[in-house]
């Protein structure tokens, strides 16, 4: 198990450490709060330099707010981020201004993220000029070359969003991104609104973008053959907390979550010969973050559920060398196949 | 499906051929949208044709006519813009738009049911969902309230919805994204259609409920013959499903085939361009260095828009002269094996040696 955090440099871009994120529920007229969600709960995780890693996890598991909650765009309820080695969790607007050009968001829907009344050359070129970076000339001369790079031709700088298909907007999005140079790229489902034949497009020019740059990301979708495609190492989130998280060949061939077992056997497989595989098929749905399981957030779908697992929530630990997994049934060690203990 | 390869390019009729056990054949139909650009062709002489028992998927991308064409089928396009404006649909030999608009209810929701993608938008949200399942069964089967109310229970306990005769009682906001499609789906079911088109109705769903409802409407299929259109741009999907697939491009069909001969030999570039583009999970994982992705240069055209000859050749690896001249006819390369391209051939010899 070559590590990729280890060819890629020990010391990480962007760690956090027990991030939470709670939102209150209100009811009424006035506001009443009668609960909160725990939409992010306790998450920890690194991105290495030049490395992506990818966040799983079906509708509403977190892994979106975990993404915007890292890049400080909603306020962390609790934990800490940091980004190379400082602590910015709690810094204001004024301080906050410098990591911001360092890490940058690439949206799902890429025309509601692009203002309609812009061209595509002013879109591209705002961050340069709300963070003040060089003459006029030489930012015009930036966004022609961002423009070059992510595949637009240059007489498309005057068009406006909706001139362009959803594949073009989504390159007006990453070229966006790119402008300040960033570190860092959240990509929120940056694939997911796209043809099939457009995806492959997008995938291959983030990943030569990566090589190009060097650049981190966090890949935040719910398509895990794009997510195994693009991804060095992946988190499986549900209901809040990461379940499982290694490098991206362990994670698809020897899972030792139940959860992540049953999500990878419920993809279906572009291949005819792949209809006899033996499948696990989850009972029920994801319950309420709202109201949430006592123990393991999973027992209530878990097909190895017991006692433990209904009082106690399993803390997520390193199993193995770099595979942490949080599930009573690899106390001692990980255990293939999955089984429910006697 | 004895005869061997047909090179008559009005070959497109016999591409549905008549079989004893065809429930539905959809021929040359057109149907068209009126837009301040002109008249779109939004589904441009596309013909298919269903078994009892069977499940055919028909796949594209947005745009591509596959939903259209399953809303032709039921008459449900909106007029105007839009209209049919040539073609038959036989369902058991009889055309179903030559019926009156009062058959055609008889029809719909009772020997042909639909299932579509956003269950909220299909459902009232001002009854319960118990009432307006147990409203299609007293419509359709002429039973008392009463009656119809237990076998709604009845019908959503058999989708696996826990705790049924509580949750007939719940307005559809009170449901779950995969709840709700299940309700849909007992209400498509609870006549014991003879066909049931499902367009996408999957693709707003986790992977793991995605899973569920796959395999309840193939136990459905299992236990009472239905035959079903699943539409979908999940190649995935249909590969776990499809007994035979076409797929559509710019409104027209431009393959037919088996399931395997699809996915083992394709026909089309488009198709072969489909297949490579899509991140293979398992095939990848074992490699070091994942492969870079196939793209299908360019994107998919405007139908107001659409180039001369085969609306595919910008964007075709294999286009040769022809292709930006002559639109190609659909053609029988193997048997059973359609497809319609000047260069399938070229195309079938490559996949086979890929």
């Amino acid at each position: 198990m070559s590590s990729s955090m280890a060819e890629r440099g020990t010391a990480p871009l962007v760690e956090v450490c027990n991030l939470e994120k709670r939102f209150p529920v209100q009811r009424g007229l006035f506001g009443r709060g009668v609960g909160q969600v725990h939409a992010v709960d306790g998450v920890s995780f690194r991105i290495a330099a030049s490395e992506t890693l990818g966040l799983v996890g079906e509708s509403g598991c977190g892994k979106s707010t975990a993404g915007r909650t890292l890049l400080r765009l909603l306020e962390p309820s609790g934990g800490e981020i940091h980004f190379r080695g400082e602590e910015i969790t709690a810094l204001n607007a004024q301080a906050m201004l410098p990591y911001r050009q360092r890490m940058q968001m690439i949206h799902q829907d890429p025309y509601a993220s692009l203002n309609p009344r812009m061209t595509a050359g002013e879109i591209v070129g705002e961050p340069l000029t709300i963070h003040g970076v060089g003459l006029r000339a030489e930012r015009r001369e930036r966004v022609a070359q961002l423009f070059d790079r992510v595949g637009l031709r240059p007489e498309q700088m005057h068009a406006y969003p909706h001139e362009f298909s959803g594949g073009q907007r989504q390159r007006i999005g990453i070229a966006r991104a790119l402008a300040l140079n960033p570190a860092l790229i959240v990509c929120d489902e940056p694939v997911s609104a796209l043809d099939v034949s457009i995806q492959a497009q997008i995938i291959n020019l983030l990943t030569d973008l990566q090589e190009e740059y060097g650049l981190s990301y966090l890949f935040v979708a719910h398509d895990l053959a794009v997510v195994e495609h693009i991804s060095h190492r992946v988190a499986v989130m549900y209901l809040g907390r990461i379940v499982e998280l290694t490098d991206r060949s362990t994670l698809f061939e020897a899972p030792l979550h139940p959860y992540t077992e049953a999500l990878l056997s419920a993809v279906p497989v572009p291949r005819v010969s792949a209809r006899r595989r033996k499948r696990v098929i989850l009972a029920g749905d994801v319950p309420s973050p709202v109201n949430r399981p006592t123990g393991c957030h999973f027992h209530t779908r878990c097909l190895y559920a017991h006692a433990r697992c209904r009082a106690e929530a399993p803390a997520l630990r390193e199993v193995s060398e770099g595979h942490l997994v949080a599930c009573h049934l690899h106390d001692a060690g990980p255990k293939l196949p999955l089984a429910k203990p006697a | 499906m004895n005869e061997l390869v047909s090179t008559d390019a009005g070959a497109l009729a016999s591409a549905v051929s008549p079989d004893i056990d065809t429930i539905l054949e959809i021929d040359d139909l057109q149907t068209h949208f009126r837009s301040p650009g002109g008249i779109v062709r939004a589904v441009d002489g596309v013909s298919y044709s269903v078994r009892r028992g069977e499940t055919l998927c028909v796949v594209g991308e947005s745009g591509c006519g596959k939903s259209v064409t399953a809303l032709s089928i039921l008459r449900l396009i909106t007029s105007p813009p839009g209209r049919i404006a040539g073609g038959e649909i036989r369902f058991e030999g009889r055309n179903l738009l030559a019926l009156s608009e009062a058959e055609m209810e008889r029809i719909r929701g009772n020997e042909i049911s639909m299932i579509f993608q956003e269950p909220m938008t299909s459902l009232n949200p001002l009854y319960t969902v118990g009432r307006q399942i147990a409203e299609a069964i007293a419509l359709h089967q002429g039973l008392p309230r009463r009656e119809a109310m237990a076998k709604a229970v009845d019908m959503l306990r058999r989708v696996a919805i826990p705790d049924a005769e509580n949750r007939a009682r719940a307005y559809p906001h009170q449901l779950s994204g995969g709840m709700r499609q299940r309700v849909m789906i007992a209400m498509a079911l609870s006549c014991n259609p003879k066909v049931l088109i499902a367009d996408e109705p999957t693709t707003a769903l986790d992977v793991t409920i995605q899973a569920q409802i796959l395999a309840l409407i193939r136990e459905q299929q299992e236990t009472l013959g239905t035959a079903v259109v699943l539409i979908t741009h999940d190649m995935g999907v249909v590969a776990e499903t499809a007994d035979r697939v076409v797929v559509m491009y710019a409104g027209k069909k431009v393959e037919e085939a088996k399931v395997a001969d699809l996915f083992e030999q394709p026909a089309h570039p488009y198709t072969r361009g489909l297949l490579g583009s899509i991140p293979d999970m398992a095939g990848a994982a074992r490699s070091l260095r994942r492969p870079r992705l196939t793209e299908i240069r360019g994107t998919v055209p405007s139908l107001a828009r659409l180039p001369p000859g085969c609306s595919f050749a910008p964007r075709c690896a294999f286009a040769t002269p022809i292709c930006q001249q002559a639109v190609p006819p659909l053609e029988q390369h193997r048997p059973g094996h359609w497809a319609a391209c000047w260069n399938a051939e070229r195309v079938l010899e490559g996949s086979a040696a890929a």
